[in-house]
């Protein structure tokens, strides 16, 4: 679903490169988060997947950058839009405003894209079940709080049924049960095996507990790729920029004071009380 | 080329609802601080040295259109004419590089604001039977009670307040492309006339 | 619900639910009607005989006289004062102490008031009992182009927001110790950051939401469908284009007579 191969990327006027090197595959039907520390390239990789590196930020491409069979650089944008989607981190910046309606706000995609009326109000109705939004049809999209206008978003998107969705930091402005909400979501979608999704997030513990498979970014290259138990408890994170969850310090805290075995350090909440149990 | 016409005109696209809400947004503050100038072209002015004389002209049309027919102020209507000059006027002195030099930026708000005193007077005169609903008709009085016809006296009025505040807004809006990201700058070729 | 700032007030009535684009055309008829019927009276004749039973029938005859007075009066009061007080050379009628009243000023006033009131109760009308976004989609179904609604129907929706930040901004800044009361050189002084940080860091969102129309297939050539149908009738077309038609007749009347 997408294939990278030695990505260099630089911005316009910028003194090097955002991204260097990176290559990547990812299957059909995977979590894939991508984590690292700020600047380290996550928003460029994720603009890059969506299209918007090259064709909206312009600047320096080289490599292969071929998503959901489509090569990036040599599609227009407005094409990759309904098969690739993006969502981000400003809730309020993703609703459109040129509808008055939360159920119109979802279908304004699917109107772009040509789909019949009946299959479109098939498709919003579903997309807003799946976001928890379907009491709020008739709310004016800005009567919404930001997480609601964040499921918004995600629902507009999903409704445009994209082969792959790209996150960039969807849940930093959510509270928890928004922020577990998105991630059950996106769980949810990529069961279906029809949809790759790839996240790029700070929240470790969320990315531990979702993810299929997490990537650290460091300096616009790849600084580690596994699954999250190998990939968070390991020594990379530290490496990269990162703190490791409180899970895994504490768990590597107890293995240095000698209260634990020197099992794979845990992730999560639940290989936490394994571990120290 | 064409790539760079296409996301052009997304961005100025998505540019001209925000520029429009500044517009109104400051100038019901300005109002409401009982400030004496109007400084309801920011948005227009900054759109038209942005993105051009047609993008900064409908910008203006528009603007008026909207602020008028919401009903929140119904006065701004039939002005749409005059605020699309504005914008249409903003982009030339933008594409002109008169945005460079301070001096410069003021000479060009007072010309802005005499050709708007001159293209509102007889649609004020007209529609509106040459007076403004507002304070500003103290000084319509006063041209009048020296004997002024009613589009003179219009006139009067326009002149004694437009050209300070299209000064002020195009300061403004120079101090704002001063301090917008190279790289946001950048994406407007037209802004390389500015700063 | 709020919809922006939009005047648009939702009532169960028959003229609520005429085609947008009839009501659009009799506003503009009637705009034009202002400017070419003859004589102060037309308008004000206009004005309660067609438009006030209009107003009633879509059941919005309170708001509509509220939005009405609050537009004209301003405009009446000063034309009345102004132009009845200080008409040059003109002949008397009454006296308010050492002021007087002339006749030619009242007669213009009285005219350019019915013509303020025609022209403002028409578009109040169709303002109150039109939803903005359903007549952009119904001028967008005709062939308008569809940027220019984005533009009408996202303006409506996000002055608010704008109109919140500035407030917000407004109180940073007070509560930071800038004077906003004063003298008039103390609150032009209060302009500068006021008006910069609203504008610059409003600009910061226009590349996202740039992305965000994009990313929703705005960019896409070819035919685009509508979730929304707007009921229509071969009457209200029939009507439609004789409203319209009697504005050029109604310009050759004034003419003429």
């Amino acid at each position: 679903m997408i294939s990278v191969q030695d990505l260099t990327y630089t911005y316009p006027g910028a003194t090097g490169p955002s991204l260097s090197g990176l290559s990547l595959t990812v299957p059909a039907g995977q979590v894939c988060a991508v984590i690292g520390a700020n600047g380290a390239g996550k928003s460029t990789l994720c603009h890059a997947l969506t299209g918007f590196i090259p064709h909206f930020f312009r600047g320096t491409l080289q490599g292969g950058l071929r998503v959901a069979d489509l090569s990036i650089p040599d599609t227009p944008l407005a094409e990759l839009a309904g098969t690739i989607g993006l969502v981000f981190q400003n809730p309020f910046n993703q609703i459109t405003g040129a509808r008055f309606s939360v159920l119109e706000e979802v279908a304004f995609g699917l109107e772009n894209l040509g789909i019949p009326r009946e299959e479109i109000l098939d498709r919003c109705r579903s997309a807003l079940e799946l976001t928890g939004l379907q009491g709020l049809a008739d709310r004016s999209p800005y009567d919404l709080s930001g997480g609601q206008m964040q499921r918004l978003a995600i629902a507009s998107m999903l409704a445009m049924r994209p082969r792959v969705l790209v996150l960039d930091e969807p849940t930093s402005q959510l509270d928890p049960a928004g922020t577990e909400a998105v991630f059950l979501h996106l769980r949810q979608l990529a069961s279906t095996g029809q949809t790759t999704v790839l996240l790029a997030e700070h929240k470790l513990e969320w990315v531990a507990a979702f993810a299929d498979r997490v990537l650290v970014l460091s300096a616009g290259s790849l600084a580690a790729d596994g699954p999250p138990r190998q990939v968070l408890g390991s020594g990379d994170l530290e490496r990269a920029g990162l703190r490791s969850s409180r899970y895994t310090l504490v768990a590597r805290r107890a293995q240095e004071l000698g209260l634990a075995s020197a099992a794979p350090l845990p992730v999560t909440l639940e290989q936490a009380v394994e571990f120290l149990t | 080329m064409a790539r760079m016409r296409q996301d052009f005109g997304t961005l100025t696209l998505v540019m001209i609802p925000v520029a429009i809400a500044i517009n109104i947004a400051v100038g019901q503050l300005i109002y409401s601080l009982k400030i004496p100038l109007y400084l309801d072209s920011i948005g227009t002015v900054l759109v038209g040295v942005l993105a051009g004389p047609w993008a900064g002209a409908l910008t203006g049309l528009l603007a008026n259109l909207i602020w008028g027919l919401s009903g929140l102020n119904v006065a701004y209507a039939p002005f749409a004419a005059v605020a699309a000059v504005i914008g249409l006027m903003a982009g030339l002195f933008g594409e002109g590089g008169w945005l460079r030099r301070w001096w410069k930026v003021i000479l060009a708000g007072l010309l802005t604001g005499l050709v708007a005193a001159a293209i509102s007077a007889p649609i004020s005169a007209y529609v509106f039977g040459g007076v403004t609903g507002s304070g500003q008709d103290v000084l319509v009085a006063m041209f009048r009670g020296m004997g002024l016809g009613i589009l003179p006296a219009s006139f009067g009025q326009g002149v004694t307040s437009d050209p300070l505040d299209k000064m002020v807004t195009y300061l403004l809006v120079w101090l704002i492309v001063r301090g917008l990201p190279s790289r946001f700058k950048a994406r407007f070729p037209r802004a390389g006339g500015v700063v | 619900m709020s919809q922006g700032f939009s005047l648009y007030l939702a009532r169960d009535s028959g003229l609520h639910r005429l085609h947008p684009l009839t009501k659009l055309s009799l506003a503009a008829t009637l705009l034009v009607a202002a400017f070419a019927l003859p004589g102060p009276w037309s308008s004000y004749a206009v004005f309660l005989l067609v438009l006030l039973p209009l107003a009633a029938w879509g059941k919005i005859l309170p708001g509509f006289l509220r939005s009405v007075a609050r537009s004209v009066l301003p405009f009446a009061i000063s034309l009345f004062l102004i132009q009845g007080l200080l008409w040059p050379g003109g002949s008397p009628v009454a006296w308010l102490g050492p002021l007087s009243l002339k006749a030619e000023g009242l007669a213009f006033a009285l005219a350019s008031t019915g013509r303020i009131l025609m022209i403002v109760s028409s578009f109040l009308l169709l303002a109150l009992s039109t939803r903005p976004d359903l007549l952009m989609i119904a001028l967008a179904q005709r062939g308008f182009p569809s940027t220019l609604s984005y533009i009408v129907v996202t303006t409506i929706q996000i002055v608010p927001y704008f109109q919140g930040k500035a407030r917000a901004i407004l109180d940073a800044q007070r509560s930071r110790g800038l004077e906003t009361e004063g003298g008039v050189r103390r609150r032009l002084r209060a302009l500068l950051p006021l008006v910069v940080p609203l504008v610059l860091s409003s600009i910061l969102d226009i590349e996202e939401r740039a992305i965000a129309l994009e990313a929703r297939a705005f960019g896409r050539r070819g035919t685009k469908t509508s979730l929304q149908v707007l009921p229509d009738s071969r009457a209200q077309s029939v009507l439609r284009w004789a409203i319209l038609a009697l504005a050029p007749l109604l310009l050759v009347a004034g003419l003429v007579l």
